[in-house]
């Protein structure tokens, strides 16, 4: 350990720390573009400077590492003054197009120039005139106006990627973010770019012009696109109160967690989600039978439901009940589908069905692309795929979750099979072929609309909340589930307990141990 | 009876100014007839809608989009004036444009009148001068809500 001073304060740190970090920890904030504590650090902005006692000129605190006794200052008026003159020299080549600049409200360079500079710039020659819409990627954009060169974008390709395609060409006041004979950024992680860029230069398609940052809401998640169970930010807006339906998630941004995904996420997720969240969404209660498709209320359908079932109750034919499920539910959903058919009612035929798995990158993106195939195997579950030849002939109902099952498909065959059973419910967030097959369709909520746990491939049990209001007539899986309890009357006194989802997770910990370790 | 003399009171005392204004108000109509100059001039009742009294140059109306000399809308779509509106009542989405010198220009463009409460914040807000409220168009009762939301098309005329 190393005892410093910073700015008069006594800090101990590890040896071979950086000030910079020794800092951090000390919850000083240096201001820094190029730093990023997933790379090497390059020195290239100047912006970190700091006076060390004893050196004669301003060191870089990123790249400096602590000695013994060091006293270091980060607010001296020297600092002060340097830090000034660099950002000067930046902003005499920064367009200042603030006001139609995506990155506005979060831009590191706004909050500095607060910080330290707020002076009227002494150039008065003009400013160097650049390309303002390079496409560097399938969704990405450059604009070399608003560029810092801090490099941080080459440095994570170079670094993390590996896949170079982007550097840094010519020198001095030509010097500039380029591709290779302009090959454009294709990896499975270019939307990165646009995080790691600290000021509006990287853009990417899907986010750009859409709204601004200080209209979005932020909150945590976890990403529902593979088993990795990324950590993720859903930047959500709740919409202008005469637009119906401009209540949305804009955006995703990684949020960093060391032991699963560090600070970055996969395209696939990135990208996927807000499809997943706006596209084809089941919206309406539906009750189909022959050509009439009457929109019931949830209490009338939930109650039909329960007389279906209980009917089969009293002739202790429960055993005829089957279930397709996806891992698309959380924790606590499955738990009380376990509670409810298994152990309740005796139900044997449990499938799983989900989207196929896709290939895998070697870095974040796994070949499970649903999010709690681990937690149903813990729960016990056995995830064997639908066999319409056992499941046909011994079903008079069908509870079937999510959209899934019309993918896996057996080509087509689902179709005439289902026809042959008397009963089919379908509780789905998104609708497909199925919801026209079925006689009771349940609009259930997407996993930005509810509350629970996932548990990613690891084991990782990780929390998701609802972030997006539900602007359609949708009800949470667990709120379904707990529903036909009570109208089945099943074991009242212990379900009636159960009303949030966060009772049911204690009472699954209670339960099952393995799902108690929520970091 | 007491109550009753205080009406009595009441209605005496109505009579009176009305009495009162009207005989001062004729007395400078008349001052005015013979051609004698007073300071004070007496009252007139403006027929409103025929006839209409001139807005201070600095009044609030219904809104207008400013043009560029080539007949696109000035605004940037920057959403300023969405973001100060404290009635929330403007709209914008905004659209890449395909000149590469302009970033973005609003595909849409709805200020809700209903809403609207014409504190001019927006006019403020616009780094642009991109949005005024000098129409003088302050007679906008319509018969229905749909009719009070205006889109680019009515703005930018």
């Amino acid at each position: 350990m190393a005892k410093i001073f910073l700015d008069g304060k006594p800090v101990e740190v590890a040896e071979g720390t950086t000030v910079f970090k020794a800092a951090q920890q000390a919850g000083i904030a240096i201001p820094h573009f190029c730093y990023h504590p997933a790379f090497v650090p390059e020195g290239s902005c100047r912006l970190c400077l700091v006076e060390i006692e004893g050196s004669p000129k301003l060191e870089l605190s990123c790249s400096t590492v602590v000695r013994e006794g060091m006293k270091v200052s980060t607010q001296s008026p020297t600092v002060r003054e340097a830090r000034r003159g660099v950002l000067e020299f930046i902003l005499a080549e920064h367009p200042l197009d603030c006001p139609i600049c995506d990155k506005a409200g979060e831009c590191k360079l706004q909050d500095y120039y607060q910080d330290y500079g707020l002076t009227e710039s002494v150039f008065r020659e003009f400013k160097e005139k650049r390309e303002k819409k390079v496409r560097i990627g399938d969704k990405l954009i450059l604009d070399r106006e608003r560029c810092v060169l801090c490099t941080r974008c080459v440095r994570f390709l170079a670094e993390i990627t590996k896949t170079h395609e982007l550097g840094l060409f010519e020198r001095g006041i030509h010097a500039e973010i380029g591709g290779y004979e302009n090959e454009p950024v294709r990896n499975g992680y270019s939307g990165n770019l646009v995080d790691l860029c600290p000021v509006g230069a990287i853009t990417d398609t899907d986010f750009r012009f859409k709204t601004r940052p200080w209209f979005l809401t932020k909150g945590e998640s976890i990403c529902p696109l593979c088993s990795r169970g990324c950590n993720i930010y859903i930047d959500y807006h709740p919409g202008f109160p005469r637009v119906p339906g401009s209540a949305k998630v804009y955006r995703i941004r990684p949020r960093t967690n060391d032991a699963v995904n560090g600070p970055w996420i996969c395209d696939h997720g990135r990208y996927g989600f807000i499809d997943l969240q706006q596209k084809n969404r089941c919206q309406t209660l539906v009750w189909n039978k022959g050509e009439r498709t009457a929109e019931w209320s949830w209490d009338k359908v939930l109650i039909t439901i329960g007389e279906r079932v209980k009917a089969l109750r009293e002739n202790g034919k429960t055993n005829r009940i089957s279930l397709i499920l996806t891992t698309w539910l959380t924790n606590e959903e499955l738990f009380l589908i376990k509670k409810i058919f298994k152990d309740g009612l005796g139900v044997r035929n449990v499938f799983f069905a989900d989207p196929a798995p896709g290939p895998e990158d070697g870095f974040l993106l796994r070949s499970e692309r649903t999010p709690n195939r681990r937690g149903a195997r813990e729960m016990g579950f056995d995830l064997k795929a639908p066999d319409l030849n056992a499941l046909v002939p011994d079903t008079d109902i069908l509870f079937i979750f999510g959209p899934h099952f019309a993918g896996i498909s057996h080509d087509g065959a689902w179709k005439p099979a289902l026809e042959k059973i008397p009963v089919k419910i379908l509780v789905t967030s998104h609708l497909n072929e199925l919801a026209s097959t079925a006689d009771f369709v349940l609009p259930a909520a997407f996993l930005a609309e509810k509350n629970g746990t996932l548990t990613n491939a690891d084991g990782r049990v990780q929390k998701i909340a609802a972030i997006a209001r539900a602007c359609f007539d949708i009800r949470p899986e667990s709120q379904i589930l707990l529903d036909l309890a009570r109208e089945i009357r099943l074991d009242d006194s212990y379900f009636g307990a159960l009303s949030a989802p966060e009772a049911v997770h204690h009472e699954l910990v209670k339960e099952i141990p393995f799902f108690g370790a929520l970091p | 009876m007491l109550k009753a003399l205080g009406y009595f009171v009441e209605l005496l005392r109505g009579i009176w100014i009305t009495t009162r204004h009207f005989v001062v108000n004729m007395w400078f109509h008349t001052l005015n007839l013979f051609g004698i100059k007073t300071k004070r001039k007496g009252a007139v009742t403006i027929q409103y809608p025929e006839q209409k009294k001139d807005l201070a140059a600095r009044h609030r109306s219904l809104h207008r989009l400013m043009k560029r000399e080539d007949g696109k809308p000035r605004c940037v779509a920057c959403m300023l004036c969405v973001t100060v509106c404290p009635s929330e009542c403007i709209v914008i989405e905004a659209t890449e444009d395909p000149d590469p010198e302009i970033q973005k220009y609003p595909s849409t463009f709805v200020i809700d009148l209903n809403r609207c409460c014409f504190c001019g914040f927006c006019v403020e807000a616009c780094p642009e001068d991109a949005i005024r409220m000098d129409t003088a168009k302050i007679d906008l009762a319509q018969t229905s809500h749909d009719a009070l939301i205006f889109g680019l098309d009515k703005l930018l005329k």
